[in-house]
C-alpha cells in the first residue's frame, strides 16, 4: 500500500526544483501526470548523460532520475483545445504544480483563480524564482545563479578566491523539492481536516536562503563586516573549516587526486590520530592536546596531517583511524558513491526498466517507511508515453476523439 | 491588539522533538506550521545549544544555530538515561503524533524508548529516526557528521577549486538535507497514519540524503562512464560563468541549457547596451558546445564581457540583464542578501525577539500557504523553560 496513492498530480513543472519536487509526490504512490509538449521541450530531456552517449529525448539520465513514477502527456497548450483538456485534467487532480515565472500559468487559462473555479479544494503550488509578487518577480534563473543570489555561492570557497558554491545546481536538489513537497503534504493535511485547498507561492530564492539561516542571522548581528581572512575565524567563506573543532578538513593522499576526510569532535581522538599517522612529536605543541589549542594553530596542525597523509592509500588510513576511533571517510566519487556498500546493504541504487534506455541508475528517496514503502515505481516517461490512456481513463475520451486530436497536434 | 495569525496547516499535531543537530531542523518545519512542538533536552541542553556562533560575548550570549533551529518550540528537560524520566517521556510519546530522534541505532531501544516499545498500544505512533547512514548496514554504528556524510555522499568530491582540493558546501548542509528529507518522510508518515490510523517507523539516513543531491554525477558515471570532477573557479563554457563587475562579481548562465535563447538575449542586450556591432556572436557556432567549451571561444567571450562588466555596478548589470532575460545575477555576500530589495518587498526575514531581549533578523517563510501561513509565534526556548507546563499536561486530571 502506497502513502499518496489515492491522490492525483497534474504536474506543469520541468526541468530542476519542480520535477525533484513531483518526483517525491510520485515515489510515495503519487499518479503524477507530468504535462509536456514536444515544441517546448523540458529542457532535462536533452541534458546530458545520454544512455550509451546517444542523445535523445527518452535518453537522458539527468532527466530520469528527477521524473521516475510520473506519467507523461503531451498536450499542445498553444492550442484551444489542449487548454481545454488541460483545465480538465486539472478539474480532478488533488494538487497542481508548475514553476514558471508568475503569469505563464494565467497565459494558458490555468491561474489559481481559474482552477479554483472548476476545483475549488485545488492545492495549487507554484514554485517560481524569486515568488508572485515585487520588481523581481519575472525575473529567471536555475539552480546556479539561485545559489548565487542566496549568498550560498558566496559563502562556499576559500577566503580570498572567486566563490564557488557546490559546482551543481544545488538549491534544485535538495533544499526547494523538500520544502515543497513538505509544503504540499501540509497543505493536504489541512484539506482533509476542514475541506480548504490553498495556494502556496514558493519563492525558490528564499526556500533556499532558509538553509543558510545561521549565516544570514550572523550577518545582520555584525553587519556583513565580519569576513574571515582565516577560514574557521569568522562567516564567509571558510573552506573546509571548522567554527571551533581541529582538525577538520580533508587531506590528501597516495593516488590521484585521493582524499581523506577527518573531523575531530574530541581530544581523544586527536591523541589517537597523531599514533596511527606517527606525526613527529617534535613537530607537537603542548597546547594541541586541547581542542581550542588546535584550532588556533589549525594551519599548522592541517600542515602536519597534510604531510603524513601524502603517504598513504586513502582507504588503509580510513581503516586505520576509525579502528582507533577517529570519525574520518574517503572523499568519494561519483563512482565510489555507486559502488558504495552501505548505499548497496540500503538498496539506495536502483535499476527500473525502460524501454530505450535499459536498467539505469537511479535515487531511492533517501528515507525507508516500514508500513507503506516509498519506492521507484517505474522508470521516467517516455516523452507522450501515457497520452492515450490519460485521455482514455481520467479525461473519458473516446477513442475516435484521441485520434482526431492527435491528428490535429493537440496531444503533441 | 494584535490578532493571532491564524493557525498553521499543521495545528493540533503533537511533535517530540528528541533530537540533536540532525533533527532539530525537521521539528522547526512542524513548529512552524503550527504543530506543537516539544524539544526534550538532556539537563545540559540539547547539543546546539553549544554550537557558535554566538549572539555575543558572556553569559547572557546564546548559539545562533539553536535560536534559529527551534523556533516556535517548548522545551523540556528530562535525562532520558533515568528510568523516571524514561518513563515520563514513553507517558508523553503515548499522546504524541510524532516523535524525532537522532540517536546513534539501538540507543533508544535500551532506554526503553525504541520502536519495539513506544508503538504497542499506540498504533499511529509515527517515529521519525534520523542518523548518519541509516538504521542498519556497514556503517551503521559508525560516527557520522556534517564533513563525513559530504566525503561518503560524493558532494565534497564535486565541490572545490579545479585547481585544490575539495571543498564542503558552506552552512552544514548535509544536516540540513538529513533534516529536511525527514521532515518530507514524517509528512508522508502522518498522511498515511491520519487517513488509516496506521503509524510506523520512518528511517532516514543524511549519507543517502546527500546522494540524491549529486545532480547528475551517478547518471554520467552509470551511463557514459565519465567521472564528474570539481571545476570551481573556471569558466566552464563560453558565456556561463562568474565575471567581475565595478563593485563585486556576477554569475552568467546563458549557454548550457535553455536551447539557445538565452545567448541569442545576451547578444541583443550586449548590442542594445553598448552601442557595438557583434554579428560575430550571432555565428552559429556559438550555439554548439563542442565549440563553447574550446579555450579559443573562452577567451573570446570573457574577453568582450569582462571588459563590458568591469565598468558597470552589481546591481546595475542584474537589473538590466534581466530585463532583457538574460539569466545573469549577482553573486551576493549575506548582507546583500539582507538589503535585497525583492526580499525587503516581500518582507521575507523575520525578526524574533529573544529571552535576553535582543532582537534577531532571520530567515522568514520557505514557502506562503495562503490560507494557513507559516509564522513565528515564538522564539528558540530557554533550556526547560516549558517543563512544568509540559509535565503539567499528563498529570492526572491536567489539560489534555
Amino acid at each position: 500500500m502506497s502513502v499518496l496513492g489515492r491522490f492525483r498530480v497534474a504536474d506543469f513543472c520541468w526541468v530542476g526544483a519542480g520535477s525533484f519536487a513531483t518526483k517525491i509526490l510520485a515515489d510515495a504512490g503519487a499518479d503524477v501526470i507530468k504535462i509536456e509538449s514536444r515544441a517546448s521541450l523540458d529542457g532535462l530531456r536533452l541534458a546530458a548523460p545520454f544512455a550509451g552517449g546517444v542523445r535523445g529525448v527518452n535518453r537522458s539520465g539527468y532527466f530520469a532520475d528527477r521524473n521516475s513514477s510520473k506519467r507523461s502527456i503531451t498536450i499542445n497548450l498553444k492550442t484551444a483545445e489542449g487548454r481545454e483538456l488541460a483545465r480538465r485534467l486539472v478539474a480532478v487532480s488533488d494538487v497542481v504544480t508548475n514553476n514558471f515565472t508568475p503569469g505563464v500559468m494565467e497565459r494558458f487559462g490555468l491561474g489559481y483563480e481559474t482552477v479554483r473555479e472548476v476545483n475549488p479544494q485545488v492545492i495549487y503550488l507554484a514554485m517560481s524564482m524569486q515568488g508572485d509578487d515585487g520588481p523581481a518577480r519575472n525575473y529567471l534563473g536555475y539552480g546556479i545563479t539561485i545559489g548565487a543570489l542566496t549568498g550560498f555561492q558566496h559563502l562556499t570557497g576559500a577566503p580570498g578566491r572567486v566563490p564557488i558554491g557546490t559546482n551543481t545546481n544545488y538549491p534544485d536538489h535538495i533544499p526547494n523539492p523538500a520544502h515543497a513537497a513538505f509544503a504540499v503534504l501540509a497543505a493536504l493535511r489541512h484539506r482533509r481536516r476542514t475541506g480548504e485547498g490553498q495556494y502556496i507561492d514558493l519563492a525558490q530564492t528564499e526556500s533556499t536562503i532558509a538553509v543558510l539561516g545561521p549565516a544570514m542571522i550572523e550577518a545582520a548581528l555584525t553587519d556583513g563586516a565580519d569576513e574571515p581572512t582565516r577560514p574557521g575565524d569568522a562567516g564567509g567563506p571558510m573552506a573546509n573549516a571548522h567554527r571551533w573543532r581541529a582538525p577538520h578538513g580533508v587531506y590528501q593522499c597516495t593516488g590521484e587526486d585521493r582524499w581523506v576526510a577527518v573531523s575531530v569532535h574530541e581530544d581523544r581522538q586527536w591523541a589517537a590520530l597523531r599514533e596511527v599517522l606517527r606525526l613527529d612529536p617534535a613537530a607537537l605543541e603542548p597546547g594541541w592536546d586541547t581542542m581550542a589549542g588546535r584550532h588556533r594553530d589549525r594551519d599548522r596542525v592541517d600542515a602536519l596531517i597534510a604531510a603524513a597523509a601524502r603517504g598513504w592509500d586513502a582507504r588503509k588510513m580510513t581503516a586505520a583511524l576509525l579502528d582507533a576511533g577517529v570519525p574520518c571517510a574517503p572523499v568519494q566519487d561519483a563512482a565510489e558513491v555507486v559502488a558504495d556498500p552501505q548505499l548497496a546493504w540500503r538498496g539506495h541504487w536502483v535499476r527500473p526498466p525502460h524501454v530505450e534506455m535499459g536498467a539505469s541508475l537511479y535515487n531511492m528517496p533517501p528515507y525507508r517507511l516500514s508500513a507503506t514503502p516509498v519506492t521507484i515505481r517505474s522508470a521516467a516517461p517516455r516523452l507522450g508515453e501515457h497520452t492515450e490512456e490519460i485521455c482514455r481513463d481520467v479525461l473519458g475520451l473516446a477513442d475516435a476523439e484521441i485520434e482526431r486530436l492527435q491528428a490535429d497536434g493537440v496531444l503533441s | 491588539m494584535i490578532d493571532a495569525p491564524p493557525p498553521g496547516p499543521l495545528a493540533g499535531l503533537r511533535v517530540l522533538d528528541l533530537s540533536g543537530p540532525l533533527g532539530n531542523y525537521c521539528g522547526k518545519l512542524f513548529a512552524d506550521l503550527g504543530a506543537d512542538v516539544v524539544l526534550v533536552e538532556p539537563p545540559d541542553g540539547t547539543p546546539l545549544r553549544r554550537e557558535p556562533p554566538f549572539t555575543g560575548e558572556g553569559d547572557c550570549s546564546e548559539s545562533i544555530p539553536f535560536l534559529y533551529m527551534n523556533t516556535n518550540k517548548r522545551s523540556l528537560c528530562l535525562d532520558l538515561d533515568q528510568p523516571g524520566d524514561a518513563a515520563t517521556l514513553h507517558e508523553l510519546a503515548w499522546r504524541a503524533d510524532l516523535v524525532i530522534e537522532t540517536e546513534r541505532p539501538g540507543v533508544q531501544d535500551r532506554r526503553g524508548l525504541g520502536w519495539a516499545t513506544l508503538s504497542p498500544g499506540h498504533p499511529g505512533l509515527v517515529l521519525v529516526s534520523i542518523t548518519p547512514f541509516g538504521q542498519d548496514g556497514p556503517y551503521a554504528e559508525l560516527d557520522g557528521d556534517d564533513l563525513i556524510a559530504s566525503a561518503l555522499g560524493g558532494l565534497l568530491y564535486l565541490g572545490g577549486y579545479a585547481d585544490g582540493g575539495p571543498i564542503r558546501p558552506a552552512g552544514e548542509q548535509a544536516v540540513l538535507a538529513a533534516g529536511l528529507f525527514g521532515a518530507v518522510a514524517a509528512m508522508l508518515a502522518l498522511t498515511h497514519a491520519e487517513l488509516t490510523g496506521q503509524g510506523q517507523h520512518v528511517d532516514v539516513s543524511m549519507m543517502e540524503a546527500v546522494v540524491v543531491g549529486l545532480e547528475n554525477a551517478p547518471q554520467f558515471y552509470d551511463l557514459e562512464a565519465v567521472v564528474r570532477h570539481r571545476n570551481g573557479g573556471v569558466q566552464r563554457l563560453a558565456g556561463t560563468g562568474v565575471f567581475a563587475c565595478a563593485d563585486g562579481l556576477v554569475c552568467l548562465l546563458a549557454t548550457g541549457f535553455g536551447g539557445t535563447q538565452h545567448w541569442t538575449k545576451l547578444v541583443d542586450w550586449l548590442e542594445a547596451e553598448t552601442g557595438a556591432e557583434l554579428g560575430r556572436f550571432r555565428d552559429s557556432r556559438w550555439s554548439r558546445t563542442e565549440f563553447l567549451i574550446t579555450e579559443a571561444a573562452k577567451a573570446e567571450f570573457s574577453e568582450f564581457f569582462a571588459s563590458f562588466c568591469a565598468t558597470r555596478a552589481q546591481r546595475d548589470l542584474y537589473h538590466r540583464a534581466q530585463s532583457w532575460r538574460v539569466p545573469l545575477c549577482p553573486v551576493a555576500a549575506p548582507r546583500d542578501v539582507l538589503s535585497d530589495e525583492q526580499l525587503s518587498f516581500r518582507r521575507y526575514f523575520a525578526e524574533v525577539t529573544c529571552a535576553d531581549g535582543s532582537v534577531l533578523k532571520m530567515p522568514g517563510a520557505p514557502y506562503r500557504l495562503s490560507r494557513t501561513p507559516w509564522s513565528l509565534r515564538r522564539p528558540a526556548p530557554r533550556l526547560g523553560e516549558h517543563s512544568s507546563e509540559v509535565l503539567a499536561e499528563i498529570a492526572p486530571g491536567g489539560a489534555s
